[in-house]
């Protein structure tokens, strides 16, 4: 196991390591800066150039890139130009948000996937499947900012049931079943596309499963389709089912960016656009590397938690 | 965005009913023909013949601002309303869609053809392999509309910017295809031998790896589009997309949604056309993707 | 076939998140978050309690937040702070504060003021003339970069001898000291370290800062100590909503109260719905304008210039765009300023027949950038409208939306090449303040390039005077008026009025001038 993570890590670290380095100077290579965002139109040069010695952008870039990744080294994140305070901070409380949110979609997008795709399987019957896929290559084409709509239309405008966007009040905690509320039109409307397609993946998986000749033998023995589905066939295709998952949740992640413009959930979507739009280096910087961070994570975490469940990769893994 | 999220879907998609039909396998033309893939053909169809026969069909031109017409709803005189700068809606939607269809069948050729070069090149030597992918891995790393905000802080909002997002998404993706194609021919045993022989790499590449890369590029291609109708809608919604008074099927969408209370309308042509768009290059993705694998 | 332990925890965690989510959901049957949100309305006359929660399009800025560039700002500002005199909507007649009376001296060189002996800051501290020579000086200092930095400035002689009297001295006649003493807030200089980090605002006025979450929300209780009438309300919250499509919705929806930056269009539906009051205040005003690079040698030819004052349809951009809420102008002025001239403000009517026959003495000239802020509605609209009015008296035009800080890096480095659209502010005062204080009119330096000896004269000669307001200063601005007119690097649209939407139970909402919300009297209905 560790050996398998351990053979993985490098290219993962030296993506990583370009994309510090890369991250930081594109930054830098926007048009537009923080100084003058900051200053705002009425500033006196003096006053600009006080602002811009302050912020140490009067420093050659890799004078700049070193401190930075030494701040790094500490976890010290730096300070926002722009919106103030401790860049952890703001990064910690959009990702609370967006994770949140991401996760409730990564639930009911699996949910949803593991309803339809065994309700598929079992009935096997070609009136649902029809209906089932057609609801499916909807769900895919139809996009975010479209559904995003249509749900506040019709949920929070025309039957004003609940709430057209925003957070809780009180928090997640709190007050769960308010949580729940502020959640679910983002959450369905985020979830959709990646139900359908983990919905399609599991099927298929299933239908694969399905044909093996163990199956064969056991509807000879008379045992049911539906028992042979949910011991057997949904066991031996959920690992790559999780290996799509974890796809999925930085499909996600990503996704989570148009609908929190559409939900006004203050996320880290909010908090990228804000921070690119100010020019707050120190922020973009740490949001940008961060977003890689994640990707490269999640792929590894995907190809480790599939070589767990796949005894073959990890056998192959350790083995070679 | 929903890059990975289609990716993933197209391939593994298939129809049920046709289970046991292993040996037959006609030319993925013909899934065209039939089916998913001719409705998915008509779809497109219908929204390429309704944007290209735009100046027939528009009664007015998509920029001019009519005197006296401000927010106009539905009528004889204009079909879909007008808008806040006295524009007829119906209009500016056929023309609308010209953009979209620069985008898809413009900007997604572009991006796959430099994917495709890359992936060919670099995969050939292990050296330029590593490198190529790792900085596909790096673009990838970025959601896609991250990447659209951070390029329109550089080049500034605009259809130039759309296609730049657009090129910079598909290039690597369709690098990777290559790629997986590239080395799964190169390590066909017939392929081998014409090495051991000594064949040249480009006489491999026309003969055996373009060929059987082909069909899998095709299926990408299709999905590659509706995810470029996706982008073009994303950023026109997020205010990065074209410049007024140009008008594109994303940007139509925005302006009806600033006027979502009093104007519901607004937006009903422009989105059933997206839909229609993209639901139409799914199909045909889809019925690629199952003739495939016959 | 014996089960690896990790697939059926897999499976157990699934059906253990279903049943959890089952509950949570049928708990959210109970109590419905919009209900919680909303509740009905009758008035029946002033109440006590509630919080009042309004929508903002802008998050503060710690660095700039004495510069009025977000509305949350603005509300911050009037709701945490007290300034010495307060300026009535309508007029520049000024009115106690803080101050309770002051005297100007003959010589127009200091000004005594008597403060109040009863305000304390929210700290529990008592106020002092030390207070009000501190938040001079902060506003002198040029990193905060204030609009009336200039005048700040010029005060320089402070007399805090009397803890509740202060006489201020200059260097020269300052004909806007009002207007610096309208604008400016009483800052607490104790926690002056934790404000430029945005932790703590520390003021006198009727409400407490309580917190700040970034992009999200600020927080404010009402100053159970404060000197004035008591407000009414418990407390404030501003949740930054930066569509302002979702504030409305929000709105719709219960979930605020109150909403600053809803567009036109949407105040006008909102108006006639009966649920909702849209309230115009017509003392605080903004200008929208076409600015015009005269670094660009196209628009160096001041007859160019001309016909664009002459091709602006403005009429129908106040009635298309600003669904009649606006006046349409040719100069900054409001109605009640001394500069206000009406005759002056109809000399560029819309006459596209002029504008062509001056187009056509132009010869040929290339197609001219036409800049405005990406994202803003308003703007966008705008442009579109003026490009079409342009191209139809001859003048090509490409639109060019910027994005924010580039455009605003562009108005300072006056690098547009072209013509722009924004708003400006600051003609509701002393006619002098804009001219020396609004950056497109700064006669120093400004965004159209513009040098004219004799538009800093009239310019400085409007500030360094004793009175604002009499037949001499009336003389200059006449001046000023036909310098601006003439010259046409600023060309006028409309005058706007700040304008707010509110649920049915949100009564007695008022506007400063400096367009902060008045919240001391407001109430909230049950």
């Amino acid at each position: 196991m560790t050996h398998y993570l351990l053979r993985r890590l490098p290219s993962a670290l030296v993506v990583l390591a370009v994309a510090s380095f890369g991250i930081f100077a594109m930054v830098r290579m926007v048009p537009g800066d923080p100084v003058s965002t900051l200053a705002g139109p009425d500033a006196t040069p003096e006053a600009r150039a006080a602002i811009r010695a302050d912020l140490g952008l009067d420093q050659p870039l890799l004078t700049q890139y070193v401190h930075w990744l030494g701040q790094l080294a500490h976890l010290d994140l730096g300070t926002s130009y722009r919106i103030g305070g401790q860049v952890k901070d703001l990064v910690a409380d959009g990702a609370v948000n967006t994770i949140v949110l991401t996760l409730t979609a990564l639930l009911l997008a699996s949910l949803a996937a593991l309803v339809c795709s065994v309700l598929a399987v079992v009935l096997d019957n070609r009136w649902v499947n029809a209906a089932l896929s057609f609801g499916n290559t909807l769900a895919i084409a139809l996009p975010t900012f479209v559904t995003g709509l249509v749900l506040i239309l019709l949920f929070a405008v025309v039957l004003p049931v609940l709430p057209a966007g925003g957070t809780p009040p009180d928090g997640f905690i709190a007050r769960p079943d308010i949580a729940a509320q502020y959640l679910l039109l983002p959450a369905v409307c985020l979830a959709l596309g990646a139900g359908a397609a983990l919905t399609r993946f599991l099927t298929e998986a299933l239908r694969t499963e399905m044909r093996q000749p163990y199956v064969t033998t056991a509807r000879a023995l008379g045992i049911s389709r539906r028992r042979i589905v949910l011991t057997q066939a949904l066991r031996n295709a959920l690992p790559s089912a999780v290996t799509v998952l974890g796809i999925q949740f930085g499909t996600l992640l990503g996704g989570a960016v148009l609908v929190e413009a559409i939900f006004t959930w203050p996320g880290l979507g909010g908090l990228i656009e804000e921070a690119i739009s100010g020019r707050d280096y120190p922020l973009v910087q740490v949001l940008l590397l961060l977003s890689v961070t994640v990707f490269v994570v999640i792929q590894l975490l995907t190809d480790v938690v599939h070589a767990w469940l796949d005894p073959r990769i990890r056998i192959g893994g350790t083995g070679s | 965005m929903s890059e990975s999220l289609l990716d993933v879907a197209a391939p593994e998609a298939s129809d049920p009913d046709d289970q046991f039909d292993t040996r037959r396998r006609p030319g993925i033309w013909t899934a065209l023909g039939r089916g998913k893939g001719l409705a998915g053909l008509i779809l497109i169809g219908v929204v390429v013949a309704l944007g290209l026969l735009a100046p027939l069909l528009a009664p007015h031109s998509p920029t001019e601002q009519i005197p006296g017409a401000n927010l106009v709803g539905p009528s004889g005189a204009h079909w879909f309303g007008t808008d806040e700068v006295n524009r007829d809606i119906l209009s500016r939607t056929l023309y609308g869609i010209r953009t979209d269809l620069l985008v898809v069948f413009l900007a997604v050729p572009i991006g796959a053809a430099i994917g495709i070069l890359v992936g060919l090149v670099s995969s050939w030597w292990s050296f330029t392999d590593v490198i190529a992918q790792r900085v596909f891995d790096l673009v990838l790393a970025f959601p896609t509309l991250i990447l659209a905000i951070a390029l329109t802080a550089f080049v500034g909002p605009g259809l130039r910017t759309v296609f730049f997002v657009i090129v910079a998404v598909e290039l690597p993706v369709f690098g990777r295809l290559t790629r997986t194609s590239v080395r799964t021919v190169r390590e066909m045993p017939y392929v081998e031998a014409a090495h051991v022989i000594g064949a040249g790499s480009l006489w491999q590449l026309r003969r055996h790896v373009l060929p059987n890369s082909l069909e899998p590029l095709l299926v990408q291609l299709a999905v590659s589009m509706s995810v470029a109708v996706f982008i073009e809608g994303a950023m026109s919604f997020l205010g990065l997309g074209v410049r007024p008074p140009q008008p594109s099927l994303g940007s139509l969408i925005r302006d009806g949604v600033r006027n979502m209370y009093d104007a519901p309308y607004f937006a009903v042509g422009p989105l059933a056309l997206v839909v229609a768009l993209v639901l139409g290059l799914l199909l045909v993705s889809q019925a690629l993707a199952e003739a495939r694998r016959r | 076939m014996p089960r690896p332990p990790a697939r059926p925890s897999l499976l157990r965690a699934l059906v253990l998140a279903l049943v959890s989510l089952l509950v949570v959901s049928s708990l959210a049957a109970c109590s419905s978050a919009v209900k919680e949100a909303s509740s009905g309305s009758e008035d029946s006359g002033p109440t006590d309690g509630g919080t009042l929660r309004i929508g903002s399009t802008n998050d503060i800025v710690p660095a700039s937040i004495f510069t009025n560039s977000s509305d949350a700002a603005n509300t911050l500002i009037g709701a945490v702070y007290d300034s010495l005199i307060d300026y009535p909507q309508d007029s520049l007649d000024p009115q106690p504060r803080l101050a309770t009376s002051w005297e100007v001296a003959k010589d127009g060189l200091s000004i005594t003021l008597q403060l109040r002996d009863d305000v304390t800051f929210h700290s529990g501290r008592e106020f002092t003339s030390k207070d009000v020579e501190f938040s001079i000086k902060t506003w002198a200092d040029p990193t905060w970069t204030v609009q009336l930095q200039r005048t700040a400035a010029a005060v320089t002689g402070f007399d805090t001898s009397d803890p509740h009297a202060i006489t201020l001295s200059f260097d020269h006649p300052l004909s806007n000291i009002f207007d610096l003493l309208d604008m400016l807030p009483i800052i607490d200089s104790e926690s002056f370290d934790q404000l430029k980090e945005g932790k703590a605002y520390v003021g006198t006025g009727p409400f407490v800062f309580t917190s700040w979450t970034p992009s999200s929300k600020l927080e404010f209780t009402r100053n159970d100590d404060y000197w004035g009438d008591e407000p009414h309300l418990d407390g404030i919250e501003v949740d930054i909503v930066s569509d302002p499509q979702a504030q409305v919705s929000q709105l719709r929806s219960g979930q605020l109260d109150l909403i600053t930056g809803a567009s036109n269009r949407d105040l006008e539906t909102l108006g006639k719905d009966d649920s909702y009051t849209v309230t115009p205040f017509d003392g605080s005003v903004q200008q929208i304008y076409v600015g015009a690079d005269l670094a660009n040698p196209d628009l160096q030819d001041v007859k160019l210039r001309q016909a664009i004052a002459y091709a602006l349809d403005r009429q129908r951009i106040v009635d298309d765009v600003f669904r009649g809420q606006g006046t349409p102008i040719n100069l900054p002025w409001p109605d009640y300023s001394p500069a206000y001239d009406a005759k002056a403000n109809e000399t560029y009517a819309y006459d596209p027949d002029k504008a062509k026959e001056l187009v056509s003495q132009l010869g040929s000239h290339p197609t001219i950038p036409l800049a405005y802020s990406a994202g803003n509605a308003n703007y966008e609209a705008v442009a579109q409208i003026v490009q079409s009015d342009l191209e139809a008296v001859g003048i090509k035009t490409e639109l060019q939306p910027v994005e924010n800080s580039q455009f605003i890096k562009q108005l300072i480095g006056g690098t547009f090449g072209g013509l722009w659209i924004l708003q400006h502010g600051y003609a509701h005062y002393t006619p002098s303040t804009l001219a020396v204080s609004a950056y497109p009119f700064n006669a120093d330096k400004n965004a159209s390039h513009f040098v004219d000896k004799q538009y800093k004269e009239d310019a400085d000669a409007a500030w360094e005077r004793v009175d604002g307001s009499d037949s001499g200063a009336v003389e200059i601005y006449q001046r000023l008026n036909k310098d601006l007119l003439d010259n046409l690097f600023l060309i006028e649209i409309a005058l706007l009025h700040f304008t707010v939407a509110s649920s049915d139970q949100v009564h007695d909402l008022g506007m400063s001038k400096r367009g902060e919300l008045d919240l001391d009297a407001a109430y909230l209905s049950k």
